[in-house]
């Protein structure tokens, strides 16, 4: 992998798109999908908190997770560092690309102003794979962007070290070791069960699919919290960014997971997952119906009671639909493991 | 989804979705953003609109420039404080322009790392009657000190 040139790449999202970048240039041929599906990163949540100013909701497991189950379910090796001194951080991350070696890095997503500043926001959960120092800048390869970036030493510094929630203290890793024999088959009926449990099993009624119905009930109370007209417009518009635009691959990730079980049933030849695959396809095109009806309202501004009362509903037949789906999922991982 | 509903012409935002192609198989497709392309101009409005709300406010001494630029970037007092690396009360504090003036240097320089702004956006907003002049502030390598530079629009 040392030396090789590195392919950028667009992907839907970043944590996964940049496993599946550095697994392909470490020689490991396996697609964004299956990264995603393996490590059982479908996921919902639902946050209020003194941390947002809002509430929100997640269509995805916990950042970092991703790779900590995929390396787990296929036996990929990374090594992996925090810093507590930015300069060690930075001194680490220069020797690496000194020798030739890309590497992931954990970024303020605010900080990389090569993409278009109405996309920019504070969240420190934005991976990027780091791939060269020209001078005082550094190539960036990010899943979000068509081309190559260049980001200055500054911005590059100040979004690995930012702080508040998920402070990244320069994480960084890269690949060490790829087994030369991966069992599939355990690892995607692994994943699947994880994904399916985690939606359907928890006890929690903020997380997964309690947490769709949670949602569902909570969003007509938005009106409440929201400053004005145009916050709530915001807010609710918001809803379609989280599920289409912020690096889900369409439909909060449900898209993504089609393809996943698709391209699973084609490597298992397992004629079930075809179906669910076909299941869950629709399930996401349901999903985003709600997320163009929540940009319509939103600039319409057409968020009274009842407007907000039918995207309620629609979000809970989505609950419905998937506690049905994901309990067969679950059902079935537990007889093919 | 299918492929043809997911196209989207819009080069300034692209992104990757997941759709079902015309052959039937699941993929990757590179398309423009549909609610970027449609709904930009709202919006920018709606920024606008907030920017204005709240610059007003700052002039009239109701809120400090760090609430601001805190709720211009959709930040807590609780978020913003352990991103400066202080308490929440004391930022909740800092809110409030009686409090701004009992800001340390270092204080407010960490609060400008963490909004991307340079040091004289915290006492000044630039205004222009001129639609023919760029105005933009540029860092240094003195981090107390940036330059003001205005240049003529091309025509």
């Amino acid at each position: 992998m040392k030396g090789r040139t590195f392919k950028h790449a667009m992907a839907a999202h970043c944590e996964s798109g940049t496993l599946t970048a550095l697994l392909n240039h470490a020689g490991l041929k396996i697609s964004e999908p299956m990264v995603f599906g393996i490590s059982g990163g479908i996921f919902f949540g639902y946050f209020e908190s003194k941390k947002f100013p809002f509430p929100t909701f997640v269509v995805r497991s916990r950042p970092g997770q991703i790779r900590t189950a995929l390396a787990r379910r296929i036996g990929v090796k990374f090594a992996e560092r925090r810093f507590r001194n930015p300069a060690d951080g930075e001194k680490e991350l220069d020797r690496l690309l000194s020798l030739q070696i890309p590497a992931a890095c954990q970024t303020d997503f605010f900080y990389m102003n090569y993409l278009p500043g109405h996309v920019r926001v504070h969240i420190n959960v934005h991976f990027v794979v780091v791939v060269e120092k020209r001078g005082e800048a550094y190539i960036i390869s990010d899943c979000y962007s068509p081309e190559l970036a260049s980001l200055n030493r500054d911005s590059l510094m100040k979004a690995r070290f930012a702080g508040g929630s998920f402070a990244p203290k320069g994480f960084l890793f890269y690949p060490v070791s790829v087994p030369e024999a991966i069992d599939f088959r355990k690892a995607v009926w692994k994943g699947i069960r994880s994904a399916s449990f985690y939606m359907v099993k928890l006890p929690m009624p903020f997380l997964g699919v309690k947490g769709i119905r949670m949602f569902a009930q909570k969003v007509v109370d938005w009106p409440r919290l929201a400053r004005d007209t145009e916050h709530l417009s915001h807010e609710i518009m918001k809803i379609n960014i989280f599920l289409e635009d912020q690096g889900t691959g369409g439909a909060g990730f449900r898209f993504m997971y089609a393809t996943f079980l698709r391209e699973a049933s084609e490597l298992l030849n397992d004629r079930d997952l075809l179906e669910m695959s076909k299941r869950i396809m629709e399930i996401g095109d349901r999903w985003r119906e709600i997320s163009l009806f929540a940009a319509r309202i939103g600039k319409r501004r057409d968020l009274g009671p009842d407007r907000l009362r039918e995207l309620s509903g629609l979000i809970h037949e989505r609950a419905d639909a998937e506690e049905i789906f994901f309990k067969e999922l679950l059902a079935m991982s537990k007889k093919k493991k | 989804m299918k492929e043809k509903e997911a196209t989207v012409d819009y080069k300034e935002h692209q992104l990757v979705l997941y759709v079902e192609k015309k052959d039937g198989s699941y993929g990757p497709v590179r398309t423009g953003s549909y609610i970027t392309k449609n709904y930009i101009d709202d919006f920018w409005y709606k920024r606008n609109n907030m920017e204005v709300e709240y610059g007003e406010k700052i002039r009239a001494g109701e809120i400090s420039p760090i609430a601001y630029y805190m709720i211009l970037e959709e930040l807590t007092p609780s978020e913003l404080a352990a991103r400066v690396g202080i308490s929440a009360r004391k930022v909740k504090r800092h809110l409030m322009p009686r409090h701004f003036g009992t800001l340390t240097l270092d204080e407010l320089m960490r609060y400008c790392g963490v909004f991307n702004i340079p040091l004289p956006n915290m006492f000044q907003e630039i205004v222009t009657d001129k639609k023919n002049v760029k105005i933009g502030m540029e860092k240094t390598d003195n981090p107390f000190f940036s330059v003001l530079r205005i240049r003529a629009a091309r025509k």
